[in-house]
């Protein structure tokens, strides 16, 4: 595949990002992660017809039916169930939360992360973009008020962890691979009992509604 | 080389929590537990003993050195006596209705989820320190991270799930931080290795090909992800409320035993990145987060309002004491893991005699807690002696590791070294001051007196006497893994 096409996926997934910033809909939120997801599925797959290693193609058809299938519609469900139409908003305003994702995508392409970003230097440029999908995320968690944004946020972070150790020629370390797949299934245990457990409690899934441990 | 042993504790964990799982009988629950635990212990000192010996294992799927030996005492020791007291303090808050659930058979299914998830969490930290991988080192921290969020909203109350929450979602981002540091250090090696599994042993013989500025960005990820598993400050927040909403016995396993695994965890990547980077980066590391930690517990010592929280902060401090023995080195560094001995024995201490607190006042707030000397008079003397001890009061040996390590210090840093000890002595009032409070004065006019149970009393008098014991002698077999790690971390 080609550096231009690689290039628009990252792209992709940074747009995914910066849509939840701003998306109020937590079904549109969704569908963002599934595309995000998608974005993924296709890295590992165009690194499986370049590195021929098989165990790549698994790790692909595991994101394909966990990440793409099953949590999107799992949270989809949830959503459906729940009424859980609109998202809870955030702690800083939209022009405010633009600033600092601007900020924080102009922090990933400076100097100072220059070293992990040069790991191959053909790739710089992917690997800044992919490192300010990183803070993105990071910045989704902290700023967003509900629990399935932050376990979206979370879930986002994952994916572009993902998507800088393909373009930092990772993809084929064991351990990315190994790491990868327990994560997918620690967080698919976490989302399906704790959203529920929280909804049931709070009567909603804002964290701000969370106060009982406040000193 | 020990190998079978690791297997042993490993399987006996885990057939017990199998047990658990198949089993309806609380008894059976109870015992295959404690059995579990009890071999764990056995065969750690028999590994340690090994290690002090015949030296480290680093060949295999596991591998044990000086430092793993001791953190291995440690969580088995902490272990131990945690399923000892869960025991009876399950039993004492089942007939107290504290567990908050109705009918006899899902009482029953929540005390075996409980056990189940006691010894998976003990299985997980024996696997994340003795592991050779890295990686998979990672992934059994992670696995910590889900048995123990179940373990915290195990009360089933909304600050319950909302405590086990926070944990997730700041321990989660801070996991894959270091997910991340610990694939940066990968690079390098794929080269050269092709792509098997990393070991740490790997990493360690292959340093001087890493490249330096790779490493520091590394190490700053493995830090802050593996640092908020242990609290440093500013990742500390998770702490008071997941300690606080937990029960006394996974506290104490939380701050006597994942502490230490945690940290060791990120001393592992101190020794690579030290051989790669030269000492000073993680040296300045340790002392910024050291300090941050001591200077905020030292803040909010006073406000707190809840006994258990205190015992957050306390953990806050002396993780932050441990990280600065770690920075100034040498002599420190020997201090630091004796410190960290210490720590876990006392603070599990400490943490039992909060959950006898909880059983006798039901409730957590130390307005609530007046005249525990008068209520459960052991428990007092216990609570009391425990504060002082790991305040850093002789004859204790956190006064004298205090004193080893700031002396280490006192040299190079000065200035840092006067403000820990302004920040000590802050907290020491403070602790004080809520101590002395909840042990004398009059207690609550509805608060009877009541007979301690001996199984509530016998873990945290034999932690505090082991504590004791260990300030005055340490075996030689301790002292040799000790004078290891000071040699090589």
């Amino acid at each position: 595949m080609s550096t231009l096409f690689l290039q628009f996926l990252l792209q992709i997934i940074f747009l995914t990002i910066v849509f939840l910033h701003i998306t109020k809909k937590n079904l549109d939120a969704i569908f963002a992660y599934g595309i995000q997801s998608l974005a993924i599925l296709i890295l590992l797959i165009n690194s499986f017809f370049e590195t021929g290693d098989i165990s790549l193609l698994f790790i692909a058809l595991l994101v394909c039916i966990v990440k793409v299938i099953l949590a999107p519609g799992f949270f989809a469900q949830l959503i459906k169930k729940n009424e859980l139409i609109f998202s809870a908003s955030t702690y800083l305003n939209m022009p405010l939360t633009l600033v600092v994702l601007a900020t924080l995508t102009a922090m990933a392409h400076s100097y100072r992360f220059s070293p992990i970003t040069n790991i191959i230097p053909a790739n710089e440029t992917l690997l800044s973009l992919a490192l300010s999908t990183m803070f993105l995320s990071l910045f989704l968690i902290v700023n967003r008020k509900g629990a399935l944004s932050q376990i979206i946020g979370i879930l986002s972070l994952e994916n572009s962890i993902v998507a800088f150790a393909i373009f930092a020629g990772l993809e084929q370390s064991l351990g990315l691979q190994i790491g990868i797949l327990f994560d997918i299934s620690i967080w698919l245990i976490i989302a399906t009992v704790f959203i529920s457990m929280i909804y049931k409690q709070f009567g909603s899934l804002d964290v701000t509604d969370m106060k009982k441990l406040k000193e | 080389m020990y190998q079978t042993e690791l297997l042993f504790i490993l399987i006996s964990l885990f057939a017990a929590a199998l047990l658990c799982f198949l089993s309806r009988n609380r008894r059976l629950i109870e015992v295959s537990s404690l059995v579990a635990s009890g071999i764990a212990l056995m065969e750690s000192v028999a590994i340690s003993l090994q290690v002090a010996h015949f030296g480290a294992n680093v060949s295999g799927f596991f591998s044990t050195d000086a430092l793993e030996a001791v953190i291995m005492l440690i969580i088995a020791v902490v272990g131990f006596t945690s399923t000892v007291y869960s025991i009876e303090y399950l039993r004492r808050e089942t007939s107290k209705n504290i567990i908050g659930l109705s009918g006899v058979s899902h009482l029953r299914s929540r005390v075996r989820e409980y056990f189940i998830l006691l010894n998976l969490f003990m299985a997980m930290m024996f696997l994340a320190i003795t592991v050779s991988s890295p990686i998979f080192a990672w992934i059994f921290i992670e696995a910590t991270t889900l048995s123990t969020a179940f373990l915290i909203s195990f009360y089933n109350k909304p600050s319950s799930i909302e405590g086990a929450w926070k944990y997730l979602i700041i321990n989660s981002i801070g996991i894959l931080l270091a997910f991340f540091g610990t694939l940066l250090f990968f690079p390098a090696m794929n080269s050269g290795i092709g792509n098997g599994l990393i070991t740490w042993h790997l990493l360690a013989t292959s340093a001087a090909n890493l490249d330096p500025l790779v490493i520091k960005v590394a190490f700053i990820f493995i830090f802050i992800g593996y640092g908020t598993k242990v609290g440093f400050a500013p990742m500390h927040t998770w702490k008071p409320d997941a300690y606080s909403r937990a029960p006394a016995p996974i506290g104490a396993l939380f701050s006597g035993a994942l502490l230490p695994v945690a940290f060791a965890v990120i001393l592992k990547f101190k020794m690579i990145t030290d051989a790669t980077v030269g000492s000073l980066f993680s040296q300045n590391l340790f002392i910024i987060f050291g300090l941050l930690s001591v200077a905020i517990a030292a803040a909010i010592i006073f406000v707190s309002r809840n006994y258990k929280r205190l015992l957050a902060y306390s953990s806050i401090e002396n993780a932050g004491i441990m990280a600065l023995g770690f920075a100034f080195g040498g002599l420190g560094i020997f201090a630091a893991m004796l410190h960290m001995v210490y720590h876990s024995f006392i603070k599990s201490a400490l943490f039992f005699s909060s959950g006898n607190l909880l059983l006798a006042y039901h409730s957590a707030k130390i307005a609530s807690v007046r005249g525990v000397i008068n209520i459960i008079p052991v428990t007092a003397v216990l609570f009391l002696t425990g504060f002082f001890a790991i305040t850093g009061a002789p004859p204790f040996g956190i006064f004298f590791t205090k004193i080893f390590i700031l002396s280490a210090g006192i040299k190079e840093h000065p200035f840092i070294v006067a403000t820990v000890v302004l920040l000590a002595t802050i907290l020491f009032i403070g602790f004080l001051k809520h101590a002395s409070a909840m042990v004398f004065g009059q207690p609550p006019a509805d608060i009877v007196k009541e007979k301690e149970g001996l199984w509530l009393i016998i873990p945290p008098i034999a932690l505090m006497a082991l504590a004791l014991l260990l300030s005055f002698y340490i075996p030689p077999f301790l002292y040799t893994l000790l004078n290891k790690i000071a040699l090589h971390y």
